[in-house]
Formats: structure tokens, sequence, C-alpha cells
């Protein structure tokens, strides 16, 4: 049996890390909060497994990562059949027009960067398919390194930075869009 | 744009990621003090990741921790 005191002292202070990933996750605060408590559930059963002085965080991630993927999506792990298509690098930066005019782009990406609402990133961020909204997350909202986002996903490492990629070019894409409907870019600079 | 610059561009997310070893890291960062265009991009870069973490901010629900400290209890009976 795992110490209890020890369990709750060291993995509890997690839990609001762990829920603002849930949420979006399962894209819903009832789901997140189920899929958080049976992380801590599950994460309290093995916690004899645990090896002491390791990443428990990115050991709580894991777990709740592998909950998530078996209980809401079984697409996960089938990457193939998600196409994000082409996507340029660098979207946002290229659609603002920051390129071309470096005199008016300070404001012009002040502007978006303060336009952009939290439902916009929120809303942007759970439209990515999850083989890329994981290691978007893991990444960008946890901060988590590749090797470590590698080993909480349990896919190599190159996948991590290819789905990276992807996830974050997607992202901006996303963004655009709800900065356009907002009417935060400058008109359509002339380079398509 | 140099070939200095498509280095540093190539390596644009390793960089803000702290991915890199430390030499390129080095080389890059002074790369970006004597190139305006793509320190700019860097700094933009930079910024929207800073964005994106802080917009996704989440309050945790009033109660929420003491649930789970009620789930792990009544576990804790089962272990007896």
């Amino acid at each position: 049996m795992a110490d209890q005191a020890d369990f709750e002292r060291d993995a509890l202070q997690y839990a609001p890390q762990l829920y603002t990933a849930a949420l979006r996750m399962t894209r819903n605060p009832a789901d997140a909060e189920d899929l958080v408590q049976e992380t801590f559930l599950k994460a309290y059963r093995a916690y004899h497994t645990f090896q002491a002085g390791t990443n428990l965080k990115a050991w709580l991630y894991r777990i709740l990562t592998n909950t998530f993927i078996n209980k809401y999506r079984r697409d996960a792990r089938r990457p193939s059949e998600v196409d994000l298509g082409e996507l340029e690098d660098m979207y946002l930066y290229r659609r603002i027009g920051s390129e071309h005019s470096a005199a008016s782009a300070r404001s012009a990406e002040d502007a978006v960067l303060e336009g952009l609402v939290e439902a916009d990133v929120k809303k942007a961020v759970e439209s990515l398919p999850e083989i890329f909204r994981l290691p978007v997350l893991l990444a960008d909202l946890e901060g988590f390194s590749y090797k470590e986002i590698a080993e909480i996903l349990d896919i190599p490492i190159g996948t991590v930075m290819s789905r990276l990629h992807r996830g974050r070019k997607a992202l901006q894409k996303a963004l655009c869009e709800f900065a356009e409907r907002r009417g935060l870019l400058p008109d359509e600079v002339a380079d398509e | 744009m140099s070939d200095r610059c498509d280095e540093a561009l190539a390596n644009l997310y390793l960089y803000l990621d702290s991915e890199l070893d430390r030499v390129s890291s080095d080389r890059i960062r002074a790369h970006l003090a004597d190139c305006p265009p793509c320190e700019h991009v860097f700094s933009f870069e930079h910024r929207f990741k800073l964005v994106v973490r802080e917009r996704l901010r989440e309050d945790v629900p009033p109660e929420f921790i003491a649930k789970i400290r009620a789930v792990l209890s009544s576990e804790y009976e089962i272990d007896g």
C-alpha cells in the first residue's frame, strides 16, 4: 500500500495543472474533473511502482493522457488518418504582414496578440486533432521537454517534434481565423 | 537572407523550447543580436507562445481538491 500522506503531499499539488490540461483534452468541465479524479486514483494504486526521485509530474501526465486516450478517444494513436493539409511556417506572423512592413508590424502584432481572448485560444486548441493537441498542450501549456513528452505519450522524440511543429502551425492557422473575424488583421497582403 | 538566417529559422522552435545545445543556442543568440528581421520573427513567436500559455489558464473549481481527497480517502478504506 502506498503511503497516503506522501502521495497526497507530493502528487496533489499538480491537480490544478492536470485539470487545466484535462479541460482542453475533454472539452468540458465535468469530464475533466472525472478524468483528473480517475488519474489520481490510478496514480495512487500504482504509486508503489513509481520510482522516488524520478519525475512525478511527468508520471502523472502519462497516466492522465493514457486514461484520456483509452477512455475518450480511440483514434489518438492512429495518426496517419489525420491530415492537417499543407500549412505554412510562421502562419500568423506572415498573415499579420510582419515580413513586409517591419515598421508598422509591432502595432499590428500587439493588436492580434492582445485581441485574441481566452475563449479564442481555448477553442483553437480544442479544434486540433488529439495527436497534435496533446503535444502542444504538454509543450506550450506545461513546458515539458521533448524527451518528457516522448515518455508521456510513448512515442519517439522525432514524432513529438513533427507533431508539435504541425500542431503549432495548425493552432496559428485557427487563431488567424479568430483574429480575422475580430477584425484584428490588416487587409490581406497580396502575396499569394 | 543569409545562411545564418536559414539556420536560425530552421531552429526557431528548438531554440524557443530550449532544446538546443549550448553552442547552437549561443550561435543563434549572436545572430539575432545582429539581424533585426530574424530577431523580429523570434520575438513574435516567443510572445505568441507566452500568450497561448497565459490564455489557457483555468481557475480550478472550488472544492475540486477536496473532492479528490475524498475519492482517495474511500480508496484508503478499501486498502484497509
